[in-house]
Parts: C-alpha cells; structure tokens; sequence
C-alpha cells in the first residue's frame, strides 16, 4: 500500500507538472482577465529575479483544471471551514457582494479633489447645476444585516458634500438588495426606474418612460460567479427599451462611431455589463430626438452610469457621460461645451473607496 | 522558491527525484548540490556569491584545520572562518541597526546601507560554524569532498529556515544513506502533513493577522484574536516547514533532527525551549553556553552565561533592540525558574501551561514589533490603554469566521491526531486506515495544490533570518 501510494502520489505531481508547463490558456473566462503565459517568461533578466516572478504566476495562471480547484478551495473555505468570505467575497440567499471596508478616507479624498478640480475648472457658470450621488455598494444592504463590516457610508456622504459643490442626491432608501444582480456588483436596469425618476425629480426635468417596456433577455452571468468559484444561481438580464426610448443614438465621441445603447454581442463577452452602451468608454454621448424638452445632462461617472442613463436619456435631449478612469479631465472643454447643462457626478462607493484609477 | 509553490511541488521536486534516483549513488550529492543552488538562485540569484563564499571559507576551514591539526595555525584557521562568516551575517544582518544606533545616540548622520538579507544566511551560517567547530574540536571528520560539504551546507529542504542540521548529525549519511520505500513513504507523510499545516492552517491565520494589521478601529477584543492567531500561525508555519523539510530529507534517505516537539504542551519556558527551534537551542547550548563554562562555573558567571545565550538568540531572531528585549525577558524568565519557581510549575501542571503560554503570548508582541515603541503600543493596546473599544463589528465578524479555522489550529498545536491515528493502526480500525490514510494525503495534497492555484506568494515568517 505505502508503494502505491507513493506511485498515486508522485503520478499526481508528475502529470500535473507536465499539464501545467503545457498549458496555454490565454483569457479566464470566468475570472475575466488576461492570463500570465510562459511565453512572458521569454526574454526575462535571469538575474533579476523577474523571471522567477513570471515563471511563478505563469504556473499558478496556466496549472490545469484552475477554475475547479479554486472551487475546490472555495467549497472547502465556505463549506468545511465556516468562512463566512472567500477572497473578501461574501455570499448570502444566493446573493454574492464584496465585503467592502475600511473606508479609505484619503482615497474619497482623492476622488473629491479630481471632481473639484472639474468643478472649478469648467463648471463655474452659474447657469449650471451641479448634483452628486453616491451609489451604494450591495454591502450596504446585505453586510449591515448581516453583521460584517461596511464602509461608513455616512462618513462618505459628509466628505461629499463638504469637499464639493452642488446639491447631494441619495438614493439609499430607493434601492434594496433585489435592486443589484446576485451574481455582479452592479445594479439590473430592471429595477432602476424609481431611482431614475427620483434623480430626474431631484433635477428638475420631469421623468419621461412613456411607451417603454421592461425586457428579461436570457442569461446574465455576473462577475462574482467566476470571482467566487461558487456555483452561483444565474441572473436574468432586464433592460427597459421601446417608447420614447425607440429612438435613441449612442455615440462613443473618442472614435465617433455610432454605438447601439444595448449591445447584444457585449453581454457575450468577458463583461456582460457591456451589454449597456457596450462597457466602459472615456466619452459617449446620448441623444434623444423625441425629447420634449432641450435640457442637456452631463453625467461622469464609473460602470454604474451605463445602466441608468438610457433611463435618464428619456429625460434629456442630449446625455454626455464621461469616464474620468479613461479620460483625462483637462482635455473635457476639448469635447464639451459647459453652458447650462444639469451635471451629475454618479459614483459607486466601490469607485470612491478605490479611487486611484481615477485621472 | 518556496516549498509551497507550484513550481517546487509539480516542477522541481518530481525532476529532482527522477534525476536522484536515476543517478548512481556515487553522483547523487552532486545531484543535490546542484539542484539546491538553482533552488537558492531561484529567490536570489545575485546572493549565490555570498553563500557560495561562505562554503568556500568552511571547507578550506576545515582542510587547514586538519592540516595543522594541533598548531597554532588550526586555530587561527577556526577563528578566521568564524570571524568571517559571522562577519558576513553581522554585515548583513546588523549593520543597519546599529548605524542607526550610533545615529540616535550621538546624533551622526551615517547613511544607512539598507541592505537585503540573503535569504537562509542565519540558518548556513551556523550550520558552516557547526562543521569548523567540530572539526577543531575532533568531534568530526574533515570533508575533503568539496561537492559533499557544498551538498551539506546548501542542502535545499534545511537550507531556508532549518532545521540546523549539525555536520556531525550528517557526516555519515552523506557518505552512505539508505533509501527505501518506507523511509521515502514516511518523508511524503511527513511532507504533506507539512504542507498542509502551512498552506491549510498558517496561511489562514496569517491573513487573519494581516486583516488585523490593516483595520482601522483595532478593538481588544480583535487585539486579542490576532495575537492568539499570530502565535499559533508562528508555530504551524514554522513546525510545518521544519515537518516539510524532514520529509524532503527522507525522500533522499537522510535523516534530520527534530525541531519541534509540541511546544504548547510546556509547563515552563524552560521546558518550551527543549521544544521549541529545538535544534538551535542545542546549537547555543553546543557551541556558546558550554564553552563559556555553562552551570560548571560560579554562580553570578553562570547567570551572566544563560543571559548571553538568551540575547545572542534574541538577536539572532531579528536585528533589532525589540528582539534582544525579546531573548533578554526569556533568559530572565528561565534563571527565575531555575532559582526559585521551577518547581512549582512542575508540580502545578495547569498553572504551568497557562503560564508559558501566557509569557509566551505575550512576548510575541514583542516579537511582532518592528522597533520598542511599537511593542509598548502593542502591549497596552492588549488592554484598551489607548482608547479602543472591546469589541466591534470588525472583530466579531473575523471572529465567527475564523472560528473553525482556530479550533482547528488549537487541535494541530498538540499530539492528539497523531495519537489517534496511531491508537487506530494499532486497533481493530486498522484497516480502515489503511484505506484512509492514503486518500488523506491525496485530499491535503488537492487542498493545499487548490490553495496554492487560487493564491498569490506566501513566504514562511521565518525568511526573515
């Protein structure tokens, strides 16, 4: 028996050795992300100690059966340990959220100093209006409950509106954990219409879904199934379209190419949230022939945005959203003529708690 | 690299045994000396210089010891490799801490020569002493192989973190060894068992303890729960890298010494220090205690000798002030228990454990800090002398879910899985075992590779020496 075990378990580490060093997969699908290649390795400084690094994270990246053993260890975390979180993600009723805390007070600050520096630079007219919102992260509602840690939102919200101008928005009493995809941080269009109406309310432009209908479109496989490496129950994609929604224009302004608002390819693709004006883009713009109204909305805002502007867009004649994480803010008068548009900074506490990527 | 990474396990280990047992015995300590250098180069290549030098100066040590074995030159040989190897140690080392020493108390503006530790120097350096000391005493025979002595002092499974395995613990074995199946079975246990308590448990604590490190509100209650954590992940991490290097040892049909034997089982720290690190404790005792004359001298002589030994291991922990504090308390704690209550706690078995582990617990604090000031902090902030809370939200959640996790780990701490299974193989149930035991190391083998895939880097706590 001893000898066989030994041959089982050197066999093991053989084989697995040998899959490993031929493994060539080039994108997790379930992790969405580029995966280290031995082909990285070429070319390394053998000295430096580089080559050790990439020749590391090509085995760990490329060692076969990855996704099942990172369920494997999951299960165990969750299912024979009683970890209540696995790589900081927390799952409950079938519900996957990121446990989100402490809050990073100086990147809030971060993020309010490039929002006051737009402000300052290219919002002083006093014909435009000025809102900020904060969206909430779905730990907002499910961690409280719980008894996990959460960032303290309040604190956030007081660091807002001290740090800039403009009339603060919350949305928290609006929006429950049926609001948020079980399986992906973000929001379901599905459920956003009394926010959009309240933001539109709080704005001063009456909210108009005239004509349009709720869709449930197939699968929605968020981002948290392939984080967790849980078998999580999948969402249903719902998007609101028809109406005065009929005849909206997208445009990405960076490459001035005509984008559709809901792109069916994008929800195929590594993020299934690019479903909404197809991901994320420094600069779009939507237009909206049959509004009854002139008023022009700036929105800057992170991945959050793309869902709930098409909503908002039956609002406005013209929707300008800017991405501060691809776009650099001193070329926006380059782009944007800053008149008397309403100008909303939308962000989620996942963005403000982890601002470093904003330019 | 690093025993628990993919490319040790599934990499180098399974070429390594291929290449071992394909070579004739003859060539075999060529095999390992040649795999153990790309296993240093691996985290290091540019300080391969340094132990490549500290080899050459042993073994020329040693040749010239033998050669004038009796004169005057056999000496100075000895004191010029001790030097010189404890030179590089303390260049490395120390040189920083006592230039910034020197700076604080005469206000010199020396720049410091921030320079990264070769990885393992602490561990080689003592194991090359070892060799010199024992030759010069005649308590080992000269290695005139160059590729055996090289293969001695860079041997890959105790050349990181230990165990300090003395030349004259391996002379023979390196001459000839005996490999079997059962020996190479008993080292795949060992190893895996090793694993798993590095990957499964210490690992787990260890982030656990980094949660701690980086929360904001740092409640007693959460103060409390990293530092029992810290405690039992420093023992996990460390037992299970000495179990992981004494199985790779058998693998290649060496024999290792022990280093660890249940330390939280002690009901004294004179005790917990014949189990704990056991091979460096034998090492002072070897090699610093007994030549300054140890208990056969007066009694204040003696004292002063057990406090050298404690703060030259303190130091050898760690290059700074907190670590010699650290080895000074130890040293204090075990005179004390010579003098006065040794006896006590041997007679008072309960009130013996709770108190090593209780001085024990509390010296990590120590341990953990990186200068005096931050252990002060540390300790009151044991008892809320700095304003925290008792408990939050933040220490019941980590709490609750690392509660298995730490039960688990208290159950690790003591001998009682080995006594059940051994209890079991000797029982009825045997059979059953015998089924069991290999789908055991399989499923740690599974975890530990899942661990592993899903991971980033996770060095030992103990690379730092």
């Amino acid at each position: 028996m001893k000898k066989l075990t030994l041959a089982l378990l050197f066999a093991l580490i053989l084989a697995g050795g040998i899959a490993m060093f031929l493994g060539n997969t080039d994108v997790s699908l379930s992790e969405r992300r580029q995966m280290a290649q031995w082909s990285d390795v070429a070319g390394s400084n053998l000295l430096s100690g580089n080559f050790m690094t990439k020749v590391e994270n090509a085995a760990m990246d490329q060692f076969p059966l990855r996704d099942s053993f990172r369920a494997l260890k999951a299960n165990f975390l969750y299912r024979v340990m009683g970890k209540l979180d696995n790589n900081n993600l927390y799952i409950h009723n079938g519900s996957a959220a990121k446990l989100e805390y402490p809050l990073d007070e100086l990147s809030v600050q971060n993020a309010i100093s490039k929002f006051s520096k737009v402000q300052n630079s290219f919002l002083r007219n006093p014909k435009i209006n000025i809102y900020t919102c904060i969206v909430p992260d779905k730990s907002y509602y499910l961690a409280q409950e719980l008894g996990y840690p959460t960032l303290d939102y309040e604190r956030m919200e007081q660091m807002f509106s001290e740090g800039l101008k403009g009339t603060s928005i919350q949305i928290y009493d609006l929006l429950d954990i049926d609001s948020y995809y079980a399986t992906d941080p973000h929001w379901t269009q599905g459920e956003l219409v009394p926010v959009a109406e309240y933001l539109a309310q709080q704005m001063g432009v009456p909210f108009h879904l005239e004509g349009a209908t709720l869709h449930a479109d197939g699968e929605f496989i968020g981002a948290y199934v392939g984080q967790s490496a849980m078998n999580l129950a999948k969402d249903e994609l719902t998007y609101w379209d028809g109406g005065i929604l009929e005849n909206l224009k997208a445009t990405d302004l960076s490459t001035g190419e005509t984008i559709p608002v809901y792109n069916l390819e994008g929800r195929q693709g590594n993020d299934p949230y690019d479903f909404f004006l197809g991901g994320a883009a420094p600069l779009q713009v939507i237009e909206n022939p049959d509004c009854p109204n002139n008023r022009e909305l700036i929105i800057f805002r992170d991945s959050f945005g793309s869902s709930i502007a098409p909503l908002l867009a039956g609002s406005y004649r013209r929707v300008v959203l800017v991405d501060l994480r691809y776009m650099n803010s001193n070329v926006l008068n380059q782009y944007i003529r800053f008149s008397n548009q309403d100008v909303l900074f939308l962000y989620s506490t996942l963005i403000l708690n982890q601002s470093s990527a904003l330019r | 690299m690093l025993f628990s990474s993919l490319i040790f396990l599934f990499a180098f280990l399974p070429l390594l045994i291929l290449v071992y047992y394909a070579m004739p015995s003859k060539g075999r300590n060529a095999v390992l000396l040649l795999f153990s250098l790309v296993f240093y180069a691996w985290g290091e290549p540019k300080y391969l210089v340094y132990i490549l030098a500290s080899i050459t100066i042993g073994y020329l040590a040693g040749l010239l010891i033998h050669r004038f074995r009796g004169k005057f030159m056999a000496k100075l040989a000895m004191i010029l490799a001790t030097v010189s190897t404890l030179g590089l140690l303390g260049y490395f080392k120390y040189a920083d801490l006592f230039i910034t020493t020197i700076n604080g108390v005469i206000g010199s503006t020396i720049p410091l020569l921030k320079l990264a530790l070769p990885i393992g120097i602490s561990f080689y350096t003592f194991q090359i002493l070892s060799y010199v000391i024992d030759v010069y005493r005649g308590n080992s025979e000269v290695q005139k192989n160059p590729i055996n002595f090289g293969a001695y002092v860079v041997f890959f499974p105790q050349l990181i973190a230990g165990p300090i395995v003395r030349y004259v613990d391996i002379e023979q074995q390196l001459r000839t060894r005996h490999c079997s199946w059962d020996k190479a079975y008993r080292g795949a246990v060992r190893f895996l068992v090793g694993l798993g308590k590095k990957v499964l448990l210490a690992n787990q604590l260890g982030a656990l303890v980094a949660a701690f490190d980086g929360s904001a509100e740092q409640s007693v209650l959460f103060t409390w729960l990293s530092l029992i954590a810290y405690m039992m992940q420093l023992y996990l991490d460390f037992s299970g890298y000495s179990d992981m290097a004494i199985g790779l040892g058998r693998l290649f049909g060496f024999e290792f010494p022990e280093n660890f034997n249940y330390p939280f089982l002690s009901v004294s720290l004179t005790e917990f220090w014949r189990r704990w690190h056991m091979t460096l404790g034998t090492w002072f005792r070897d090699y610093v205690y007994i030549p300054l004359g140890g208990n056969r001298v007066s009694k204040g002589r003696w004292l002063l000798n057990i406090i050298i030994v404690w703060g030259l291991t303190g130091f050898w922990h760690g290059a700074g002030w907190n670590f010699l504090l650290w080895g000074l308390i130890f040293g204090a704690a075990l005179i004390g228990e010579k003098l006065w209550y040794g006896r006590f706690l041997e007679k008072n078995r309960w009130f013996g454990h709770i108190y090593t582990l209780v001085v024990f617990l509390f010296t990590l604090v120590l341990f953990r800090a990186n200068n005096l000031t931050e252990a002060l902090r540390g300790f009151s902030s044991l008892f809320g002398l700095h304003g925290q809370v008792l408990s939050n939200t933040e220490a019941l959640y980590h709490l609750r879910s690392n509660l298995i996790l730490l039960l688990v780990s208290v159950v690790a701490c003591t001998p009682v899985p080995v006594r059940i299974m051994n209890r079991c193989e000797k029982s009825k149930l045997a059979p059953v075992v015998t089924i069991l035991k290999p789908i055991g190391l399989v499923v740690i083998l599974l975890l530990s590779t899942a661990f592993m895939v899903d991971g980033s880097f996770n060095p030992f706590l103990y690379f730092r020496f």
